[in-house]
């Protein structure tokens, strides 16, 4: 009995000392190097590494900065989550020299990296070389719309194919004015800085211009102040240029909303209670694009609708009578003016664009050649990648 | 002078902006982030132009006693309440979102979240009547609209391969079934054979079908999401990207001023 009991107390005294671990001690990482961060302002270095063969055991990476020499004061530069090999360290100055290690944590206990060998200078560039590319194609593209201006200038003649939606425009103007009916012009949702924005605006010229000679009502509720203001410009100078500033309303180009769904809300209201001719959803617009189009497709009035949002698109296609699809819309005011210099960019853009189907042509064409027969044919591909 | 100052700081400020793009170097690398900061700075300011606008609007319909006056009115006491509710809960806690402030539990989260909701909720119903309109196979686009759609639709619903043979089945039938009444009716022997040959070249591809569609359906979404779908969006969006450059080289050289009075 005694000595079960003096063998009891002897186990529990010692059990817990003999049966813990010792405990683990984390593998450093390996071959850290510093460089200057590339493409920018300054101000920050990138430390690589790779990762400690403990890396699924590792709690976390901690990255320390040595100013001047590998024997000054480290400083914590802060820490990545295990499996991360790259730190971007924002903390320091231009022109200062700096060395590295990364400790690797395992709970408590951690295991130092040897010291970057060769110090990291921040500096600031005067060149972005991953954007060569978008340089030469710019060069380009400037390039060609310079030739085409001079056409224009010397009196070339330039064709620009028929586009439906803006052909449709004086005839939906027409028609609203038939049925003795508003006109209703909704800009979207995006600030003045957009440019499919911008774009509405210049069809809103247009349409105010006509409204104006026709006598008709246009009401234009804004969802952005700036957009607002810029709309009340546009559409006087539209009735101004028509010879009826008498006729413009200021009333009727308003602020409505700065919700989204309010703003839905707001033009749905006018859509039922003024029940407009015609309907211009000119712009750039999110998920309320249908519940608009649809509530303009229930009252009858005749849509136009243009944007330069992809996933609303098939929406204003199926809802909406006219559809200006993406470039269609930024083509709009020179379509409409005709101005010859307005009309040479077109040109312009038109020959860049077939040159980029023919260079996409060929890459896909290079690409499957290189994998067919293993041939280092990726120069275009290479090109037009971004960095 | 009226035309030439904004022109001049138009084509100023997208020279520089583009300058910025390739030189990341000070004072050039942040003059985004700093046009943007002024641009906030000037909206700001406009916000209050644009609620003078709504309440003068507003004001003016109630005024004249106007149809919809009654609307006019609930919008100026919406607008009054959640002012006066919002800038008291922002004084008494700090912040009108504060989780205690009344304005959040009782007006934000019951009122405009639910109407919010509301509004969106629409969609749903829209998208039915929309599609109904645009699933209609009038014409061979609108027909293969119409297929790609259904097959989208049930490959991306659980268990959706088992719709396939009933749907493709009754679909195939039919079309058969329309190509032999179209090649009874025709008095042309040779198009009589084209339809005949038709409905006939569908009931053998029938079955085929359907197998390969209910074994292989989440491939063949995947294949329309990823290869007509993807490079039809592609195109816009490189055509999109074309003319915000030919647009915004017209703003900056002052060809495209219809932003100016």
């Amino acid at each position: 009995m005694f000595l079960t009991l003096a063998l009891g107390l002897l186990i529990s005294q010692t059990t817990p000392d003999t049966l813990t671990p010792p405990p683990l001690i984390p593998l450093p990482v390996t071959h850290v190097r510093a460089y200057d961060k590339p493409n920018d302002d300054g101000g920050a270095i990138v430390v690589e590494w790779e990762l400690s063969p403990m890396d699924s055991l590792i709690t976390k990476y901690e990255i320390f900065r040595l100013e001047g020499s590998p024997d000054a004061e480290p400083v914590s530069a802060g820490f990545v989550l295990r499996g991360t090999t790259k730190f971007e360290d924002v903390g320091v100055q231009n022109g200062k020299p700096y060395y590295y290690f990364v400790r690797s944590w395992l709970n408590s206990e951690y295991m130092d990296s040897e010291i970057t060998s060769e110090p990291a200078i921040a500096s600031a560039q005067w060149f972005h070389r991953g954007r060569l590319n978008a340089l030469i194609i710019l060069v380009f593209f400037v390039g060609v719309l310079l030739y085409f201006l001079q056409r224009a200038k010397s009196g070339g003649e330039l064709y620009i194919r028929r586009i439906a939606g803006l052909e449709a425009i004086d005839d939906a103007v027409g028609r609203s004015t038939e049925l003795g009916r508003p006109i209703l012009f909704v800009l979207g949702l995006e600030p003045i800085s957009n440019i499919a924005t911008l774009a509405g605006l210049a069809i809103l010229k247009r349409v105010a211009y006509k409204a104006a000679q026709y006598g008709t009502k246009l009401i234009v509720p804004c969802f952005d102040p700036v957009v607002y203001v810029a709309a009340q410009e546009v559409t006087k100078e539209g009735y101004t240029e028509a010879g009826r500033p008498d006729l413009y309303n200021e009333g009727d180009v308003f602020f409505l909303s700065y919700d989204q769904f309010g703003y839905a809300a707001g033009v749905d209201g006018i859509m039922v209670r003024e029940r407009p001719g015609a309907v211009f959803l000119q712009g750039y617009f999110y998920a309320e694009s249908l519940i608009l189009a649809e509530t303009g497709n229930s009252i009858g009035a005749i849509q136009i609708s243009g944007t330069t949002a992809v996933t609303q698109l098939p929406f204003f296609i199926a809802a909406t009578d006219y559809t200006l699809i993406g470039e269609e819309m930024y083509a709009a005011s020179a379509y409409l003016s005709k101005d010859p210099l307005s009309l040479a960019t077109i040109k312009g853009e038109d020959l860049v664009k077939l040159i980029f189907i023919l260079l996409f042509l060929l890459g896909s064409i290079l690409e499957t050649i290189s994998l067919l027969t293993g041939a280092d044919l990726h120069f275009l591909t290479r090109f037009f990648t971004t960095y | 002078m009226k035309k030439e100052i904004p022109l001049a700081i138009t084509f100023i400020s997208g020279f520089l902006l583009i300058v910025a793009l390739f030189v990341p170097h000070r004072p050039f690398g942040d003059l985004e982030q700093r046009f943007n900061d002024w641009y906030i700075i000037v909206a700001g300011f406009t916000l209050i132009l644009g609620v003078d606008s709504l309440l003068a609007h507003h004001w003016k319909i109630i005024r004249r006693r106007q149809p919809g006056a009654f609307h006019s009115m609930a919008l100026i006491l919406s607008f009054i309440v959640t002012l006066v509710w919002g800038v008291w809960d922002g004084l008494k806690f700090g912040n009108p979102f504060d989780p205690a402030s009344t304005f959040l539990r009782y007006f934000y989260t019951y009122v405009f979240v639910s109407l919010q909701a509301t509004m969106f909720s629409l969609l749903a119903f829209f998208i039915a009547s929309a599609a109904y309109r645009a699933f209609r196979a009038r014409t061979s686009t609108a027909t293969l609209l119409l297929v790609a759609a259904a097959l989208v639709m049930l490959g991306n619903v659980p268990k959706g391969y088992l719709a396939i043979p009933p749907v493709v089945a009754i679909t195939g039938l039919l079309l058969a079934f329309h190509f032999f009444r179209e090649g009874q009716e025709t008095a042309e022997t040779t198009m009589r054979i084209v339809y005949w040959g038709t409905a006939l070249v569908i009931l053998v591809l029938l079955y085929p079908v359907i197998q390969f569609l209910y074994h292989n359906l989440p491939a063949v979404k995947d294949w329309i999401m990823n290869v007509p779908h993807l490079g039809a969006k592609r195109g816009i969006l490189i055509g999109v990207a074309l003319g915000a450059v030919a647009i915004s080289l017209r703003i900056i050289l002052g060809i495209e001023r219809t932003y100016l009075r």
